[in-house]
């Protein structure tokens, strides 16, 4: 006999069922905008493939790759409140991107995003190296010190901000995240990281179950605890620093999405990675269509359409979830 | 089976124990005793591969602890903690079945076989009404039996259990011991606080006490008045097979 409830798998069809809603998400962005443009038309049209298309693909990829990572930080810190910008990766960017701006860089996209990329990667970095003991990282030293840092580096990008009042808003902008930019070369540089990061993640999924056990129960139980912890925050980490150095900060992707896939189909990650990847590209590809849509021609800044969407839903799964206690 | 060879265990410069020596045959169900605060967790989690000693080596079934990797080891030692965590989502059943995980490829789903090993398990610990519960939402008492059948799936031919049986009734603390004396070829360590029933249960015994092990042999020629004077500081006479405190 085999145990029904809980164990065996209750949403298979969610992956299945969020696929299908992302592809109609998908047609739907293609069609909706200023400019309409017949279903026939799309493919001969330089608004969809050179603005429209690429705009999705890196819409789909950033949200994959936040939910992907947030679902991962979330089991490796053993802590619901991290989101996949807990380590610093975000601060670091805004600076970077911050300082080419105040350098003269505020045209160059492609300026502003290395940038940022460098600037991320060296913070994280410079993370690692306080909190690894020998080889072994100690989580909550990770954490703290990266909420440190973040308040550090938001507070140097403050004082920029002060010192440059002329390019203030397109700072504030910049740290909004907005995908109104993105390009075929955003995809380009995207796809192998979030693809390969992903990758790692999923494969990781049972050794993240464990890591929730603990880490001495999960070494006790065949995990390779510290070695594994590295691979997942270097995947982890690459990800949202290519997200974040392409379209800015975009903030509770990566908080909500893994924890509403945990809420309706349980805890285990070989279930909420893989739903989290599909359910996040969703969430951000519907946010972004929505922050195009709403007011146009005007623009609303995607993060703020996340967080008002965002906090709705998942305040009524946590709702719909106390019940069932 | 167990081969402790001069080890000394202790946390940065802090030494608890030291230099201590001794072989477990294979299929030994030892008692490990000692006061509060005294090592046994310690020696526990080394020769589980836990913590690295100060110096020495452990040995299990003729493997450097030390040096084995994480999956070998998970096949060969179970360890059961004194205070595991709770605070997740998990099920009992699910949380049993994460003792399959050493035998388990990545990606790979469990069998049917492995389901068959945890009801098994779970049936022997008498758990597996509870299988659907979450560790949260059971007693203390139940959840180290959960994780007595954790370690049960995991099938290693070594069993280190961190005072498994303390928060257990006096039937259910029976039924464990039966159990665990009646398994054919595994090597147990398991630490106790309740005299007669390592006395009642386990042939051999450990007795840790100032820095070092006190005794290792047979228990019911270890737990002499004068030992348990000597490590708890209880005054008890042993009569007919039971202890008996003068206190």
């Amino acid at each position: 006999m085999t145990p029904t409830t809980r164990t065996s798998r209750p949403y298979a069809w969610l992956p299945a069922l969020l696929s299908v809603l992302l592809v109609a998400a998908v047609v739907w962005s293609s069609l909706a905008g200023v400019v309409k443009i017949a279903p026939a038309d799309l493919l001969s049209s330089d608004i969809f493939v050179n603005l429209r298309l690429p705009r999705i693909v890196t819409a789909i990829l950033v949200g994959a790759a936040l939910s992907v990572s947030g679902a991962a930080y979330q089991s490796v810190f053993r802590n619901p409140l991290t989101d996949p910008y807990v380590l610093g990766v975000s601060s670091g960017a805004s600076l970077g991107a911050a300082v080419a701006i105040v350098a003269g860089l505020e045209n160059s996209t492609w300026g502003i995003g290395a940038a940022a990329l460098l600037s991320a990667l060296a913070t994280v970095w410079l993370i690692y190296r306080v909190a690894a003991i020998g080889n072994r990282l100690h989580t909550s030293t990770l954490l703290l010190t990266g909420v440190c840092l973040t308040l550090l580096l938001s507070a140097v990008v403050t004082f920029l901000m002060v010192l440059h009042q002329d390019k203030m808003e397109r700072i504030v902008f910049w740290t909004m995240g907005s995908f109104s930019s993105s390009s075929w070369f955003d995809v380009a540089l995207l796809l192998p990281v979030v693809l390969a990061g992903s990758f790692v993640v999923i494969y990781l999924a049972k050794d993240l179950n464990l890591l929730l056990a603990g880490s001495e129960t999960a070494r006790s139980l065949g995990v390779e605890v510290e070695r594994v912890k590295r691979l997942l925050l270097l995947a982890t980490t690459l990800m949202v620093a290519f997200a974040v150095s392409s379209c800015g900060v975009i903030g509770f992707v990566g908080l909500i999405v893994p924890h509403c896939m945990r809420l309706v189909c349980g805890p285990d990650n070989r279930r909420v990675v893989p739903c989290s990847l599909i359910g996040g590209a969703l969430f951000m590809l519907l946010c972004d269509t929505a922050s195009r849509t709403l007011l146009q021609p005007a623009e609303l800044p995607v993060g703020s359409i996340t967080a008002i969407v965002g906090a709705p839903l998942f305040i009524y799964l946590l709702y719909r979830n106390k019940k069932s206690y | 089976m167990i081969k402790l060879c001069d080890l000394t265990l202790g946390y940065g410069h802090r030494t608890v124990l030291s230099h201590i020596s001794l072989a477990l045959e294979r299929g030994s169900f030892c008692a490990v005793m000692g006061a509060n605060g005294c090592g046994k967790t310690t020696l526990l989690r080394c020769v589980g591969g836990l913590m690295r000693p100060l110096g020495g080596q452990v040995l299990v079934g003729g493997h450097d602890v030390a040096t084995l990797a994480a999956r070998p080891m998970a096949q060969l030692v179970a360890y059961v903690q004194q205070h595991p965590q709770t605070d997740f989502e998990f099920s009992a059943f699910e949380t049993v079945l994460m003792g399959r995980n050493p035998y388990q490829r990545r990606l790979e789903n469990e069998s049917q076989a492995d389901w068959d090993i945890v009801e098994q398990a779970m049936r022997q610990t008498g758990t597996w009404h509870l299988r659907l519960a979450k560790l949260d939402e059971i007693s203390g008492g139940e959840l180290q039996r959960v994780m007595l059948a954790r370690a049960i799936a995991q099938q290693t031919p070594v069993m280190l259990l961190d005072e498994p049986v303390s928060n257990l009734d006096v039937q259910h603390q029976f039924g464990i011991m039966d159990l665990l004396g009646g398994v054919e070829g595994k090597t147990i360590l398991i630490v106790l606080h309740d005299l007669n029933l390592a006395l009642r249960y386990c042939p051999s015994l450990i007795l840790i006490g100032q820095g070092g092990v006190v005794y290792h042999g047979p228990t019911c020629e270890g737990l002499t008045p004068e030992n348990i004077e000597r490590v708890f500081g209880v005054s008890a006479s042993v009569d007919g097979g039971y202890i008996r405190f003068l206190h």
